[in-house]
Formats: structure tokens, C-alpha cells, sequence
């Protein structure tokens, strides 16, 4: 019996010896390695050294300027896109399950910006974005205010924000519309029964079966979003411009890591807090939910 | 049940076989590449640059046939790297995989040649080669702080005075000789939102001979020290002409993407660029009439930038001899004649320069005679931090969010930071 529990113990880890391995080389083994990389001044180019410096590194985000500027754009950037792209993705989704006529045509079509790469997207939108671009025509036409969204630093964030939830939407209304048919019609027919009117069964049987799902959602958004970094790379040509102000913080990671010489071990320190703060993002978004999903 | 086992078995052996057959495939890659020499007992030299547009990429490939011709046993595999130039080279660096020879801008040269990652390429000149041919100040910009010499220049080039002769004709205004020309000239030249008098690139690189024409330094011991009372007088002007004369623009605010498209699209009447934005010119906007005159004077003083690029050669270099073969064709007589015989950058060389005559053209005579005031773009080895922290806050008083003071006092304290925490 014994020998046999060891047998299937033993095959069973022989197949995952093979995603295991991938996980410790790619996964496991680059965060220890950050966290390594984070206690020491590192220079990779010519002489490789590696100093230790204590916590060195941790202290100087406290008068790292551009550090708390960073932190900053993030988190605004992460108030505003995720709960918007929430909301649109459950309203695009019920919209779609409502049973108009050619939904699987606007289901199609919806989910057309997420299958596109985001900065072949970022560099359509910075076309549309030009001073003489299609965006700052229609406002005109419509007798709005124009802007030059490129190069102003108070507009800048916000036109990389509503480019991410213009083209992330989708992809999370795809999951609710998977979550949607699995609500029972049942319930509906019990609220309609009841003499609830469509939003009423909208807001009291809809958004509260799906709260699993928007857990899931809001999770993973704020995730991809505290990660922003492709979109506000090309808008600024790398510099986090005009006046630092789309830069994120895994922008000056990157800038920290691969721009200025010798200072790995600081990018490092800077991802490892990044890590933390998403973690402690998402721990509050639990706790708020309280939702024990399996999520 | 067993059937099921079995193919999870089947898929598990073929997930490992891909996975394996993946890493064998990337290994063969890897390992041609750093052969360097290949069946026909050819050498392989790895030259990498930018592209930059279609005529250089020509122009390049012209002068590298002609060394292959001549050096039939050397073959020379050029890349292109695109974009990020820097990032890309330094990262390829670390990882061993750097390019035999390579670009490389004099901005970037002190703190690459620190790490020690270039060869010193005194052992290797020959009197053939002739060094003192070379201007001497675009030399000294790659020389280290041994005093070896890490790089020779492949050309340079300076900034001018792009103007619309069409609008400075309707508008009655004479080419501006001065700054304060420049400026009442800007202001009748403008014609509201359409037209501006003056374009402008609200960047360091430009306009770093202005920022130090009034006595104070951008750069002090390798520190930011732009917030100096002096700069700031020296580029008030520009943010002043930008908000209170409304007769300057950034080529952002048109809708171009650089000086030279916002002046050939006749949104700007007056620029101040370099000699590449003469055949981008001549190629985009062919029925353009313009006239080039050196920079305005700044209290009787003359002033420009000078940009400067050069070949370098890998420490890790495999073939170091042939390298060399390599670097002096591209940065010798020969080599140098072909490569600036469109006037796309101008020969760093004496004798080059009197030989393809430029002084002569009436459109590059003004960025020949810059040569000799022209600032060369390069300061120690933290000029790109403190021109990034510099662009970056430049650009909030050029818009008029905050003052000029008040915004490089903040861009000079974090840029100080930041140099003071990489020390």
C-alpha cells in the first residue's frame, strides 16, 4: 500500500517535473534573485560587481523625487482606469446578453481592441492624439476645447487613461458575458414575479450574482494597471515626459535599470516594493469584497 | 482509464520534446552567431548603428560595399538597431552578445568608456591612418580620462538658421542676424495659430549654447547646476517668446514630430536645425524655398552646438584586427569621403572637408563655419540624467505652468539626487 502511495507520488512529480522546472528558472528563481539584487549597488556593464549595501536602496526612495512622482501618477492612474473599465465592461457585457439583434457581431467587434497589440494601439491613438489628429477635430466640431494631449503635462495621463479602458473593457466584459449566462433564469423570473422592472432586476439579482467575477476583475485590473508601463513608455519616448508626467513606476524601473549605469540594484529594490504594494492592493480589495471566491 | 493515462503521458512527453527540441534550436542560434568566421573562411565583423532614414542606410551601404570589395576577406554583418539605441547596446553589452563596432554619440561617450567596456584604439593607428587629420575638438570628445582615445569620429554635425525665404519676403523682414532680431522677426512673421514665427525644440541638446551664452554653466563637476541665476536670464527669452510674444511653437503643439517637418510643412517660418534636416528637406518637401544663415548672435557673440558620433570598437571584439580593418576604412580618408558625400553629416576630417568643398554649398556654409565657436554636445558622464530631468521640467515652464526658476531649481535638486544616489 505504502509503495504503492510512493509510486503514484513519484510518477506524479515526474510530470510536473517539467513545469516545475520552467516555474523555478522563469519564475521562482528571478524573484529571488530581484530580492538579492535589491540589498546590493550593482554595476553590470565592464567589471560585474555586486556590493552589498543593506538596506541602502530602500532608503533612498524617501528622497527620490521623481520615485514619489511616480507612485503618485500610478495610483491615480489605477483609481480612475479600474473602476471605470469595470463599470463599462459590466454595462458592454449586459448590453450584449440582453439578446439584441447580431449581438455575436458587436461581441466580435467589442473585443476587437483587445486583440490588438497594445503599442501598435498606443501608436494609432498618439496619431489621433496629434494637435491636428481626428480626437481634437471632433472636439472642435462639437464646440469643445482642444488640447495638445501629447505635450501637456495636465492632459497627458488622462489620454493614456482613457486609451486602457477603452481597449481593456473588453476584456473583461468577455468575462462577464461568460458569467451572465450562468445566472439562472429562474431568478429573473422570480423578480419579475416579484414586479421588478429591468434595472431593478439589473442592480438586485445581476450585479450581485456576479460579484465573484467583479473580484476577479477589479483583482486583475489592478494588477495589469500598477504594472502601466508600454503605453506611457511610447507616449514618451522613454523619459516619463512632459514633466514627468506619465511617468509610472515601472517606467522608472526600466529607466533605473537599463537608462542610467549602475543602478540594478535600485531598479530591483523598486520593483520589489511595487510587488508589495500590489499585494497589499489586492489584500484590501479582498477584504473589502468579502468574498471567499475561489478566485 | 487507460487510455487516459496514456495520453497523458503522450502529451507530457510532447510538451518536454517541444520544450527541449525549443532550447536545442535557440542554442544553434546562438552559437552561430558568435563564429567568427564562417564557411568560407571569411571573417565576420558586427557593425551596429541607428538606421536613421533611407538615404544614410543607402549612403552606408554604399561606403560598406566598398569596403568589402576592398576587404574580400573580411564580411561584415551590419544591424540596425532602431530605437533605444543606447539601452539596447548597453544591455547587449552585459550579456556578452555586444557588436564588434558600433555608433557611438559623443553625449554618451564619458560614461561608457568609465565602465571600461571599449578598446583603447591607440596600439592599432598607424601614420597612414593620420590622426591629426581630425578636428581636434571631436576628437577630444572621445578621448578617456587616461587620455586614450576610444573612438574616432565619423562626422558631425552643427546647428543653423533654417528660413522660409517665401514668408520673410511677404512679411518685408530681413534674415535676423541677432537674437533680438530674431525675435521682433518671429513676431511679424506669426500669423495666429497657423503660422509661427520661430520653431522651436524645447530640449537641452538645443539649447544648451543658449543656456551658457550669458556666463552660467549647465554643468559643474559633473552636477546639474542650471538653475543658475545667468541660464535662467539666458532662456527666459524662449519661454517668453512662447507665452507673452505667442510667436513660437514646439513642433508638438502643430501636430510634426520634429523641427525640421514643422518647417517644411510651413507651420514654422524660421528654425533652428542641424545639417541632416537638409536632404530630409530636399526628399519631403522638394517645392520648399529656403535659406540657411548661422545662429543669431547673443551680445555680439557667436554660438552654436556641434553633435558628433563615432565608431567604437567592443573590448570582447573577436576578431579585433579585423575590427580595426573595419573602423579605420569607415573613419578613413576613403571611407569618410563616401560616407559624407551627401552632406548628411560633414567630414570630421580636414582633408575630406576641403576635398568635398561644402564651404562652398551656399545652403551648408553657415553649418561649416559653426564648426569653429560650435559647442560640442557632451558634458562629463551624467549629462543624460541631468538632460532628461532638465527636458522634462523645461517643458512645464515653456507651457507656462510654473516659472522658468522655479522649474529648474526643482529639475537641478532631482537631477542632483539622482547623481548623488548612483555615486
Amino acid at each position: 500500500m505504502r509503495k504503492k502511495a510512493w509510486r503514484e507520488a513519484g510518477a506524479a512529480y515526474a510530470l510536473l517535473s517539467p513545469t516545475l522546472f520552467v516555474l523555478l528558472l522563469f519564475i521562482i528563481g528571478p524573484i529571488l534573485f530581484i530580492v538579492f539584487l535589491s540589498f546590493h549597488k550593482v554595476q553590470l556593464l565592464g567589471a560585474t560587481s555586486f556590493e552589498f549595501v543593506g538596506i541602502d536602496n530602500f532608503k533612498r526612495m524617501g528622497g527620490d523625487l521623481r520615485a514619489k512622482i511616480a507612485l503618485w501618477n500610478t495610483i491615480k492612474y489605477v483609481i480612475i482606469v479600474v473602476p471605470c473599465q469595470t463599470v463599462l465592461a459590466l454595462i458592454l457585457a449586459a448590453t450584449l446578453n440582453a439578446g439584441l439583434k447580431g449581438q455575436k457581431w458587436f461581441r466580435i467587434i467589442y473585443f476587437l481592441p483587445t486583440l490588438t497589440s497594445s503599442a501598435v494601439l498606443t501608436l494609432i491613438f498618439m496619431w489621433m492624439y496629434n494637435q491636428n489628429g481626428l480626437i481634437n477635430h471632433v472636439l472642435a466640431a462639437i464646440g469643445l476645447p482642444t488640447y495638445n494631449w501629447l505635450g501637456d503635462p495636465k492632459v497627458a495621463l488622462s489620454a493614456i487613461m482613457a486609451m486602457n479602458i477603452w481597449s481593456t473593457a473588453p476584456y473583461f466584459m468577455v468575462i462577464y458575458l461568460a458569467a451572465l449566462q450562468d445566472i439562472p433564469d429562474s431568478l429573473y423570473e422570480a423578480a419579475e414575479l416579484d414586479g421588478a422592472n429591468a434595472l431593478q432586476k439589473f442592480w438586485y439579482v445581476t450585479v450581485p450574482y456576479l460579484r465573484p467575477v467583479t473580484s476577479f476583475v477589479v483583482i486583475m485590473g489592478l494588477i495589469g494597471t500598477f504594472q502601466l508601463f508600454d503605453q506611457s513608455y511610447i507616449f514618451s519616448a522613454g523619459s516619463g515626459g512632459p514633466d514627468n508626467s506619465t511617468l509610472t513606476i515601472v517606467l522608472l524601473i526600466y529607466q533605473y535599470a537599463f537608462k542610467t549605469l549602475g543602478t540594478m540594484g535600485y531598479a530591483a529594490a523598486l520593483a520589489f516594493i511595487l510587488a508589495l504594494i500590489i499585494l497589499m492592493a489586492t489584500w484590501l480589495q479582498r477584504k473589502f469584497s468579502k468574498e471567499e471566491s475561489l478566485y | 482509464m487507460k487510455g487516459k493515462k496514456l495520453a497523458t503521458i503522450a502529451m507530457t512527453s510532447l510538451l518536454v520534446g517541444s520544450a527541449l527540441s525549443g532550447c536545442s534550436s535557440g542554442n544553434e542560434k546562438a552559437g552561430s552567431g558568435k563564429e567568427s568566421t564562417n564557411n568560407n573562411g571569411k571573417v565576420e565583423v558586427t557593425l551596429a548603428g541607428w538606421g536613421g532614414n533611407p538615404t544614410e542606410q543607402k549612403l552606408l551601404q554604399q561606403t560598406l560595399d566598398e569596403f568589402e570589395k576592398t576587404h574580400p576577406n573580411i564580411k561584415v554583418k551590419y544591424e540596425v538597431i532602431s530605437d533605444q539605441y543606447m539601452d539596447v547596446i548597453k544591455t547587449r553589452l552585459v550579456g556578452g552578445e555586444g557588436p564588434d563596432v558600433f555608433y557611438l554619440d559623443a553625449f554618451e561617450a564619458p560614461a561608457l568608456i568609465e565602465t571600461g567596456v571599449l578598446e583603447p584604439l591607440n596600439s592599432y593607428v598607424t601614420n597612414d591612418f593620420d590622426i591629426n587629420d581630425f578636428e581636434k575638438p571631436l576628437l577630444d570628445a572621445f578621448k578617456g580620462k587616461d587620455g586614450k582615445i576610444y573612438g574616432f569620429p565619423k562626422g558631425y554635425s552643427t546647428l543653423a538658421l533654417f528660413y522660409n525665404k517665401k514668408m520673410l519676403d511677404e512679411a518685408g523682414v530681413e534674415v535676423p542676424q541677432t537674437w533680438d532680431e530674431l525675435r521682433e522677426a518671429a513676431k511679424k512673421l506669426t500669423k495666429g495659430k497657423d503660422v509661427y514665427g520661430f520653431g522651436v525644440m524645447p530640449e537641452l541638446a538645443r539649447l544648451y549654447y543658449l543656456a551658457e551664452s550669458k556666463g552660467g554653466k549647465v554643468v559643474t563637476d559633473n552636477k546639474a547646476s542650471f538653475a543658475d541665476s545667468k541660464v535662467v536670464e539666458a532662456l527666459q527669452p524662449i519661454v517668453d517668446m512662447h507665452l507673452k510674444d505667442r510667436s513660437t511653437a514646439e513642433p508638438k503643439e502643430v501636430g510634426a514630430s520634429s523641427g525640421s517637418e514643422m518647417f517644411g510643412q510651413g507651420k514654422a517660418a524660421m528654425v533652428i536645425e542641424g545639417n541632416w534636416a537638409i536632404p530630409f528637406l530636399d526628399e519631403t518637401f522638394p517645392n520648399l524655398e529656403y535659406g540657411t544663415a548661422e545662429v543669431p548672435t547673443l551680445d555680439g557673440k557667436k554660438a552654436t552646438m556641434a553633435y558628433t558620433v563615432a565608431y567604437v570598437m567592443n573590448k570582447d571584439a573577436k576578431n579585433k584586427e579585423a575590427a580595426w580593418e573595419l573602423l579605420s576604412f569607415l573613419t578613413g580618408k576613403e571611407g569618410m569621403k563616401i560616407w559624407t558625400s551627401k552632406g548628411l553629416e560633414l567630414p570630421s576630417r580636414k582633408s575630406v572637408a576641403a576635398e568635398l568643398g561644402f564651404d562652398k554649398d551656399p545652403l551648408r556654409a553657415p553649418i561649416v563655419a559653426g564648426a569653429s565657436y560650435a559647442t560640442v554636445w557632451q558634458n562629463g558622464t551624467n549629462l543624460p540624467i541631468i538632460m532628461n530631468n532638465f527636458n522634462n521640467q523645461f517643458v512645464s515652464a515653456f507651457l507656462g505652468d510654473r516659472s522658468l526658476k522655479e522649474a529648474l531649481k526643482e529639475a537641478q535638486e532631482t537631477a542632483n539626487k539622482e547623481i548623488k544616489g548612483n555615486e
